[in-house]
């Protein structure tokens, strides 16, 4: 629902302005941010150890090093993560071929331990659908905007259909020549088949507004479209709508600004020292298309 | 109860013909010379006994006098008093009369007698009135006249910001303001998301605003009433007016109808931006949408003396789109009926519809049967209400009465279909209705001392059919229910009854000088939803149940009123303090739209305000105008945010000061400047960021909300209107008004807001959102004939 208030913004744009101003804001006590986000596929996993710093710091960002990072299954399956570089980026490398630490609908406990604090945390690895197909037409703006910069190229759509029985949920991820898009007011996440919880999409195909977000700006002749498709813990679907809230919320109808909360917990739960980010763990299938002029569809009726 | 009322109002009556012994009344109308429109609040003093009535909503007075020769001074602000001598001796007495507006050209005025200081003699207290005249000549922006951005200049109204739909009174929320267009009420008082209010100034005769001291006739919301009613017509000639400004076209005509015994009028306004840009849009968006309309249509029959119908509806829609189409509007139909029962006893039935409603959907022009989205939203409401004025004697009015509500709410339809499965997202329809019954007394108890007391009872019910859920306690994050209810259609689910006791007292402290306290409690049955820092057309109004409580309201105000310099100045401090509870507030990530759990989402805390309201008004002479300045706070308390401590809300400001000024330079010209300034609103800022999947996220270490406050606001514009000299067909008149919104220029903050930078994710910024940026001028050509 969220997609209709850029809609609504579209009246006061005439008049409006945004300005970059200067803020001071007091400093708060550094915490511990962790980033740890595992998939089954058969490729190094990473978890990322930073401090938080002041918003408004143009410092780089602080690793935070000498950690002790394990992901343990629910079969008391250690894998360790060691930070191969030093600078803050635990590392798992598959030891053969084809190894993996998840399978699907399986727990997987992360444990982090950090300046003499333990942190740990719980995630589910559940199903995800194969992506059929993925077409495209041509298509012409009528104007060219900063978040769309292409007036005329190709809208790509993917199609995949949302498992029977309430609640799956995910996370489609797009790359455009290997790069993803990663603005914040890219993330796009599915419930069901649609938007939200209360959605009823329960077993449909991806709604259209899901299948047309791979195209965050028009594609041209020759660029490749990869689409990954995680599943994802229901968690990690409100995760990531308040990272996406959090992250775009300007304007007339933003929404009252308040901390993203975090799944990871200080072992000890009455310790006032709490760490900040997200552990979620995903089973992914992905597609990748070059486009091709001649393989393009004709543009569909009520496009 | 009804029948207690009833009985009361029996013994009332008989009483009230003992009384008539040795006492007569006289009773009447009183019109505008000029077009036969009726003058609401209208005083009529009584010299000999230091004291008067004034007219009501419909221009009707009543006086009960001992026998005697009296003379009487008719007055109304802007317009030359009468003074009638009456001999009360032998019978009642009717007196209708008609008051000629003072014209402009008379430059001075002095031999009509001293007008009556209403402001200091009136019970009222906490309300602001505005002549559609001063409204219509302040600076507007984009010169389109707007009685709701107008009365953001009074004391103790804020907004959250610029073009945000609605206004906050006195700390509490938008939706805690009864906005009345003929006793309908209107739910959604915005064009354009909150640019422009749907009332079409050619339409419109009086606004008033009401604070505080709410009289007992008054219930449903807990923080003010704006009260506008329409124009009735001219009932002498027919009369064309209409303009052609920035943003809309506006035309409306006026009759009599039936040998002058009635009167209609019809105004209708469309913007026409869309039909200007057709000839410049390429084929794509040849489609296009983007209007907003509103029609207004009022007819009045007088029957005889004792009886007067009135029929007033108002349609208006705002429509965006192409394929996909947008659009929202209200609707209001209200029937009246005016009755004298005797010449002391005036009965006003009013009968009314109120709609307002949405629809979204995204194959409006060709039905797509593989892939759409359709949904719409509504909230109805039905009414009648009688309303008795009974004047008893000079000493003592009674008011009494009732209303009987019922709504339907359907909080939202939806149909998605994808790859050609339809699968329906609707919520089931609510359904409740809000009874109430009220008497109150206005008693003068010495020459300068008047006391209003009254109560008010609201008996409300939610009815079936229905689903009802019960939950955990609140905690700060969402619930899931624990118990799912289902019920039959006319089972009662919920049911609560509120007393509200009304108070006010005039003391007067000599000869332009008057003192005023005020008590209301008030209570309010429906919610508006709405998450965002504007209140957006999608918001939906939602009943009390069993787990949404009704708002209550208590609200003290304590007012010295003095007028100046033969009553040119009229000055007055009020200090307010107001508490309310069961304030519903929201969980993060509230998803409040097509949502059957929405209650799990939802937050109830309590709120409360208090403030000073300064005000300097200048009503005579070439220059008038006023200052206001407004010191206040507003905060609200509710388990699970800010650490569960009080904070203050998105549209607190602690200073506010405003300043109107119209300056009539000749007959012909006239100029006329705003300014307000006020503190910035309060605002959530992070004090520390982390990086998470390459996005650069905000964090406040303390969990706190509204921890800081944005630049202040300030603003400065300017307008003159000049009327033309060349009649128009050969008796109208034309005149053009130039204004300019923002004079100097400054882009004053809606909100702060942070963002990673777009090309360097892993640095942060804070970014100033203005909704006008910039200077705003506007030219506008009205006529009329």
């Amino acid at each position: 629902m969220r997609n209709i208030f850029f809609f609504l913004l579209l009246a006061s744009v005439f008049f409006s302005c945004e300005d970059v101003i200067e803020l001071e804001t007091e400093a708060a006590p550094g915490q511990l941010a962790i980033d740890a986000w595992i998939t089954d596929e058969s490729k190094p996993q990473t978890v990322k150890l930073s401090l938080t710093q002041p918003y408004f710091d143009k410092n780089p960002i602080v690793p935070a090093k000498g950690a002790t990072v394990f992901v343990v299954s629910e079969d008391s399956i250690p894998y360790a993560f060691r930070d191969l570089k030093n600078n803050g980026e635990y590392v798992w490398q598959p030891s053969f071929p084809g190894e993996k630490i998840l399978t699907v609908g399986k727990e997987y406990l992360l444990y982090v331990q950090y300046d003499k604090q333990e942190y740990i945390s719980i995630s589910k690895v559940n199903r995800v659908p194969p992506i059929d197909s993925i077409n495209y037409f041509k298509e012409k703006l009528p104007v060219a905007t900063p978040d769309n910069p292409r007036k005329e190229g190709f809208q790509a759509d993917f199609y995949a259909r949302d498992f029977r029985g309430e609640g799956d949920c995910y996370w489609i991820r797009t790359y455009r020549n290997d790069t993803l898009f990663n603005k914040p007011s890219q993330i796009t996440v599915a419930y069901d088949a649609g938007f939200s919880a209360g959605g009823r999409s329960d077993g449909l195909l991806f709604i259209i507004p899901l299948r047309a977000s791979i195209t965050p700006e028009l594609y041209r002749e020759n660029e490749e479209v990869k689409v990954e498709l995680y599943s994802i813990p229901q968690e990690a679907f409100f995760f990531l709508q308040i990272v996406r809230t959090e992250s775009t919320n300007g304007g007339i109808f933003a929404t009252i600004p308040s901390n993203i909360p975090s799944n990871i917990r200080n072992r000890d739960e009455k310790s006032k020292i709490q760490p900040l980010g997200f552990f979620g763990v995903s089973a992914v299938s992905s597609m990748k298309v070059k486009i091709d002029p001649k393989k393009a569809i004709p543009k569909p009726m009520g496009r | 109860m009804t029948q207690k009322l009833l009985a009361l109002l029996v013994m009332c009556l008989s009483l009230s013909s003992l009384w008539a012994q040795d006492k007569l009344t006289i009773s009447g109308y009183v019109k505008d010379a000029k077009n036969g429109e009726a003058l609401i609040g209208a005083a009529i003093a009584v010299p000999a006994i230091g004291g008067g009535v004034v007219t009501n909503d419909y221009g009707f007075y009543s006086l009960t006098l001992p026998k005697g020769n009296y003379k009487l001074i008719f007055s109304y602000l802007g317009y030359i008093n009468q003074e009638k001598e009456v001999a009360l001796l032998n019978a009642d007495l009717k007196l209708n009369l008609e008051l000629a507006e003072e014209a402009q050209e008379l430059d001075v005025i002095e031999v009509k007698a001293k007008r009556e200081d209403e402001n200091v003699r009136s019970i009222e207290m906490s309300v602001n009135k505005i002549e559609m005249r001063t409204i219509q000549k302040m600076p507007a922006l984009l010169g389109e006249v707007d009685v709701i951005r107008s009365i953001q200049f009074l004391p103790g109204v804020t907004t959250v910001g610029e073009g945000a739909t609605g206004f906050n009174v006195r700390g509490g929320g938008v939706d805690q303001n009864l906005v009345l267009l003929d006793e309908a009420p209107v739910f959604n008082s915005s064009h354009l998301f909150g640019f422009f209010s749907v009332f079409n100034p050619d339409a419109v005769k009086d606004v008033k605003l009401v604070k505080g001291g709410i009289p007992a006739e008054y219930g449903g919301r807990l923080s003010s009433i704006l009260d506008v009613r329409m124009k009735e017509g001219n009932s002498k000639e027919l009369d064309v007016s209409g303009g052609v400004g920035t943003i809309f076209s506006r035309l409306a005509i006026e009759a009599p109808l039936f040998n002058e015994k009635g009167s209609f009028i019809v105004a209708g306004r469309r913007s026409y931006i869309d039909v200007l840009a057709k000839p410049f849009l390429n084929s794509d968006l040849r489609d296009s949408r983007f209007y907003f309309y509103d029609l207004s249509a009022k007819a009045n029959v007088r029957i005889d003396d004792k009886n007067t119908f009135f029929l007033s509806g108002y349609f208006g829609r705002d429509v965006f789109g192409a394929q996909f189409g947008f659009d929202w509007g209200n609707g209001t139909g209200t029937a009246r009926w005016n009755h004298v029962f005797s010449n002391k006893l005036f009965l006003n039935l009013t009968a009314f519809y109120s709609n307002y409603d949405y629809r979204i959907q995204t194959d409006l022009q060709d039905p797509n049967p593989q892939d759409a989205f359709r949904w719409n939203s509504n909230i109805k409401n039905y009414s009648v209400k009688p309303d008795f004025t009974w004047y008893v004697n000079a000493k003592n009015k009674v008011s009494f009465g009732g209303q009987s509500i019922y709504y339907t709410f359907e909080p939202g339809n939806a149909t998605a279909i994808s790859g050609g499965e339809s699968r329906n997202l609707g919520l089931p329809k609510k359904y409740a209705i809000e009874n109430a019954v009220y008497i109150s007394n206005e008693q003068k108890l010495k020459r300068n001392l008047t006391i209003q007391y009254g109560i008010r009872y609201s008996l409300y019910d939610y009815i079936g059919p229905g689903r009802a859920y019960t939950w955990p306690a609140q905690t700060g994050e969402r619930r899931s229910p624990l118990t799912t209810t289902n019920y039959q259609s006319g089972d009662r689910i919920a049911r609560y009854g509120n007393w509200e006791p009304r108070f006010s007292a005039n003391w007067g402290l000599g000869k332009a000088t008057s003192m005023k306290f005020s008590y209301n409690r008030m209570a309010q049955y429906l919610h508006l939803l709405s998450n965002t820092a504007a209140a957006s057309p999608l918001d939906v109004w939602t009943p009390t149940t069993n787990n949404i409580k009704p708002q209550v309201a208590n609200q003290v105000a304590l007012g010295l009123f003095q007028n100046f310099n033969d009553n040119t100045y009229e000055a007055s401090v009020e200090l307010y303090h107001k508490t309310m509870s069961n304030q519903v507030d929201y969980i993060q990530n509230s998803d409040l739209l097509l949502n059957e759990l929405v209650e799990g989402d939802l937050l109830i805390g309590e709120g409360r305000a208090f403030g000073a309201e300064f005000y300097v008004r200048k009503a005579k002479g070439k220059l008038n105008g006023w200052i206001s300045y407004t010191l206040s706070r507003s905060e609200r308390k509710v388990l699970g945010i800010n650490n569960s401590n009080w904070f203050p809300n998105r549209f607190d400001k602690t200073h506010v000061l405003n300043v109107v000024a119209i300056y009539d330079l000749k007959p012909r010209v006239s100029f006329s400047a705003n300014f307000t300034y006020s503190t910035g609103t309060p605002a959530t800022f992070p004090n520390s960021k982390f990086v998470w999947q390459g996005f650069a996220l905000p964090h406040n270490f303390n969990d706190e909300r509204n921890n800081s406050r944005i630049p202040s606001y300030h603003r400065l514009d300017l307008a003159a209107t000049i009327k033309q000299k060349k009649k128009i067909f050969g008796k109208g008149e034309g005149e053009w008004v130039f204004s300019i919104y923002n004079v100097y220029n400054r882009r004053n903050p809606f909100s702060v807001f942070v963002r990673q930078n777009e090309d360097n994710p892993s640095q942060t910024e804070a970014v100033r959102y203005s909704v006008f940026g910039s200077i705003i001028p506007a030219v506008t050509y009205n006529f009329k004939f």
